[in-house]
């Protein structure tokens, strides 16, 4: 069957099969390697991308759900050449060590702060509840995020 | 003290932006023109004769190259953890494809096509036949005289029974002991978690040489596995470090080099290898389980007289690492406390289970949640607060570690002690009562050491580097370097820029390939930032002489009169412009035929500890048993931090598994030798919302001989914490639970027993 949808801007069709995860699609059709597999159940976040602004673990969407619909993956934050704020204040903060939950704890929080302007440090660990990191013990994260949300509230 | 332009700050590498913009690429992100997916057959029994494998279905699957097991593989056996080719305590029982599996998930066949979605149904369609045989599951029914044997040879891997001190002494006083203390602790088998899989990418080319890209610990020891098992020379196999998504020291033996090296070996095209979680909790490898049984005996003063140590591992199916790993928790005490007779008897035993294999710590996490749980029943015994046992007894600066004879170095653990203490208010805290509502507090420390590097273990402690600097003045680092994920080339970018005053972004380093990068044994004992940080040192300062002297001729000034200040080299009196390290280099080439590129082999010459002091509060909702960490504060002896932000992120990571492995985290096996953990659904782990505040305070005196003063702090960050959990809960409810993980149903059980045997009042259920 043929995918109609759009992935971090871009309008697209892929060939796909009926059982095809949208990870699949991202990470193998695609070549967005950014979006990461961990577990495959939809327990670690390392596959979180944005669809229609919501959250969500790619290993557990079928790519034909995405028809219609927008996707943002990692690759799609911050602009050419140029990293985002969230992405700015994660280097920043020293919250990347790995890297390997990094793009799945970026989208978590873009989505955060897309529909929270000025969250609480509780708020946005339970954004990031469904994103497990074994490299930061999580406080260099969440202070990236609250330190993006101040930058972008603005003075 | 001195002041630091780069030692202690952070700053941003070309690779940190490419982890927070997606384009770095990990192993499983790597595509090579024709390659072909793997999948492994997995064994589901616990011990079983293979007697017949028919692949005519799967090879019937479109796009299927191939189905692999023991007929076609070599017989030769290898030991996943062997990184020298004559390695002592190296085990080689493990074969390729197993015709005899020993645990649920060995390998027993393979399955390559060109697709991971077709490897994965043809994988489901091998038809393999088995005749289950006895299974034995832990490692004291493995050891009882007519248990089935494992392996031939008998289930009895290793023994080790080391003893210093006098074993006369009841206590250094020379007193009878006030107390003498028996405690056991249990340990269970637990998942390293890297939250990238397990992966290989192996190709062979037309010529016969094979590459191997693999996230490991060690490009050299993958070499050495892989070509002695394909009989291959060393120079005909390629092995290089891809980025790894963390390892913990799940990726640090050679679990699956040799059979995708195999695979690509026998399909002529590349072969890419990706494990899904199940296998990875089932069948890589897993932190063995362990006992230990602690005797001591302590002086009314509160003094150790002596600790006698009886340690049972599990090694699982395949010996590994574990002969040397349970030997190494016997030597973690003595860098630790002083003892006036200190003895440790272990054993390792084979069992049908999950194999297991070093995880971070090395067998000091282990030993300590013993030890540390223990030392509180002796605190207990004598009626002594917990941080006062301990601090009679911590080890000093320049003590020598009777096992060893060598120095613990500039041990700062006292201080650590002092002043973790005195920031968590210990004093007050510990006074408080638990409250006897639902809800329990209770607070808990624990002290732990690890090491900086394996000089005196019968490995190669040395590494070789090459710096080179370019003419317009960046730099060329050439090192078999393996960053796991905890900063190691940003630490030697640190190290090499505070040499020379450039910026360290403008060091280009690569890691560890065996083509190209000289011999570095790889990213284990935490010798990364106290070895490989002062080869690095040493490295740059070589390189600084060649372009002072060089700037000397070309001034035609003494040497010894110039300087390095911001990339240039300058007059020490401050006349005269400065020189610029690019026209250094570029007048080099063209005027003296020299290039600016120095190689140098460091090697270790010591190992001082390196120590952490954990304090914890827990809360405990006796209904449910379930506990939330309140907070924890870190006091770490670290030497100086080379970059600070990234140590506290270590010091985080650290504390989030010790807490996991106090509490929650556990892969268990059923009678059938299954684990019935498979997922992040059932293996927890802390998350966002668990995790506590963490404060982290730093001792750096600099009073070692590392780089800049530094010591380790990835692995020695882990060591106490699961034992200051235990005790904090057994604090806050006046249990004495032993087994870890603690539990709702431990700690339940334990309160119910409690209340049927009451000491003090408490909720029943």
């Amino acid at each position: 069957m043929l995918l109609k949808t759009t992935v971090n801007g871009r309008r697209l069709q892929v060939r796909i099969e009926a059982d095809t995860r949208l990870i699949d699609v991202l990470r193998d059709s695609l070549g967005l390697t950014g979006t990461k597999e961990g577990c495959g159940e939809g327990e670690c976040g390392a596959c979180t991308v944005l669809i229609d602004g919501v959250p969500m673990n790619s290993c557990l969407v079928l790519a034909a759900q995405a028809g219609g619909r927008s996707v943002l993956t990692v690759e799609g934050l911050g602009s050419p050449g140029e990293p985002g704020v969230l992405q700015r204040q994660f280097v920043a903060h020293g919250a990347v060590q790995c890297g390997f939950c990094t793009p799945g704890m970026l989208m978590s929080a873009t989505a955060l702060l897309a529909r929270n302007r000025n969250p609480s440090e509780a708020q946005i660990r339970q954004a990031l509840a469904g994103n497990l990191c074994r490299c930061t013990g999580y406080a260099a994260i969440v202070a990236a995020v609250a330190a993006a949300a101040r930058e972008l509230a603005g003075p | 003290m001195r002041e630091f332009k780069y030692v202690g700050s952070a700053f941003c590498a070309p690779e940190t932006i490419a982890r927070v913009n997606g384009a770095l690429r990990f192993g499983a992100d790597l595509r090579l023109p024709g390659m072909l997916h793997a999948q492994l057959v997995l064994s589901p029994h616990a011990h079983a004769r293979v007697t017949g494998i028919d692949p005519t279905r799967a090879l019937a699957i479109p796009g299927v190259a191939g189905v692999y097991s023991h007929h076609d593989a070599p017989t030769r056996r290898y030991c996943r953890y062997r990184i020298l080719p004559a390695q002592a305590g190296c085990i080689d029982d493990e074969p390729l494809f197993a015709s005899t599996p020993r645990f649920v998930g060995d390998r027993v066949a393979a399955v390559v096509a060109t697709s991971r979605q077709a490897a994965r149904a043809a994988a489901r369609e091998v038809d393999i036949r088995y005749a289950p045989l006895p299974a034995v599951l832990s490692p004291e029914a493995s050891l009882e005289p007519d248990a089935a044997a494992i392996q031939p040879g008998g289930n009895l891997i290793s023994t080790y029974d080391l003893a210093v001190g006098d074993s006369a002494a009841k206590d250094r006083s020379g007193d009878t002991p006030a107390v003498i203390t028996v405690t056991e602790v249990r340990t269970p088998m637990l998942h390293h978690a890297a939250l990238e899989p397990h992966l290989c990418l192996a190709d062979c080319d037309s010529s016969g040489q094979i590459t191997v890209w693999s996230p490991c610990q060690s490009v050299y020891g993958a070499r050495t596995v892989v070509a002695d098992l394909l009989g291959l020379p060393y120079n005909r196999v390629r092995v290089v470090k891809v980025p790894m998504g963390g390892s913990f020291g799940g990726k640090q033996e050679f679990i699956l080099e040799p059979v995708t090296a195999f695979l690509a070996m026998q399909t002529g095209k590349p072969v890419l290898l990706v494990l899904d979680r199940e296998e990875c909790i089932r069948a890589t490898m897993v932190r063995p389980e362990q006992r230990s049984v602690m005797r001591s005996t302590t002086g009314a003063d509160g003094r150790l007289g002596s600790l006698d140590i009886d340690t049972l591992l599990s090694a699982g199916a395949y010996a590994g690492s574990s002969p040397d790993y349970a030997e190494a928790m016997a030597h973690k005490l003595t860098r630790l406390y002083r003892f006036g007779h200190y003895r440790h008897r272990g054993r390792v035993a084979y069992t049908n289970g999950p194999v297991g294999g070093g995880m971070r710590g090395w067998g000091a996490p282990d030993i300590a949640t013993c030890a540390e749980i223990h030392l509180d029943h002796v605190a207990a015994a004598l009626g002594m607060d917990p941080v006062e046992l301990r601090r009679r007894n911590l080890v000093a600066p320049g003590d020598i570690d009777p096992l060893t004879g060598k120095s613990v170095g500039d041990a700062r653990v006292r201080d650590c002690l002092d002043l973790g203490a005195r920031a968590f208010r210990w004093s007050e805290r510990v006074g408080l009562p638990p409250g006897d509502g639902r809800w329990r507090r209770g607070v808990g420390l624990a002290c732990g050491a690890h090491k900086n590097g394996v000089l005196s273990e019968s490995f190669p402690e040395f590494s070789t580097m090459t710096l080179k600097m370019n003419e317009d003045g960046s730099l060329d680092l050439n090192a078999s370097v393996h960053e796991v994920g905890a900063g190691t080339l940003d630490t030697l970018r640190t190290i090499i820029a505070e040499e020379l005053d450039i910026d360290p972004a403008s060091i280009s380093a690569r890691e560890a390939d065996t083509a190209s990068t000289p011999y570095d044994f790889g990213c284990f004992g935490s010798r990364m930032t106290y070895v490989c940080g002062a080869a690095a040192l040493q490295l740059a300062a070589l390189l600084r002489e060649r372009l002072v002297g060089t700037a000397a001729e070309l001034l035609g000034a003494g040497a010894q009169g110039l300087t390095v200040r911001d990339g240039a080299v300058w007059s020490i009196d401050g006349g005269g412009r400065g020189l610029a390290y690019a026209d250094i280099v570029q007048r080099a080439h063209v005027l003296y035929g020299r290039d600016m590129i120095v190689t140098h082999t460091y090697r270790g010459w010591s190992n001082p500890g390196s120590y952490a002091v954990q304090f914890a509060g827990v809360e405990v909702d006796v209904l449910t048993g379930l506990v939330r960490v309140t907070d924890v504060l870190a006091a770490i002896d670290i030497g100086r931090a080379i970059n600070r932000q990234r140590v506290e992120g270590q010091c985080g990571g650290a504390i989030q598994a010790g807490i996991g492995s106090a509490l929650c985290e556990e892969v268990d096996m059923d009678a059938a030798g299954r684990a019935g953990v498979g997922g992040f659904r059932n293996y927890h782990m802390f998350n966002a919302v668990d995790m506590p505040p963490v404060t982290v305070l730093l001792v750096e005196h600099d009073g070692d001989d590392g780089p800049y003063g530094a010591k380790s702090v990835g692995e020695v960050a882990t060591v106490p914490t699961a034992a200051a959990i235990v005790n904090a809960v057994n604090r806050a409810l006046g249990t004495r639970i032993t087994t870890l993980p603690l539990t709702p149903e431990r700690i339940v059980a334990a309160l119910c027993d409690q209340s049927a045997h009451p000491r003090r009042s408490a909720a029943c259920c």
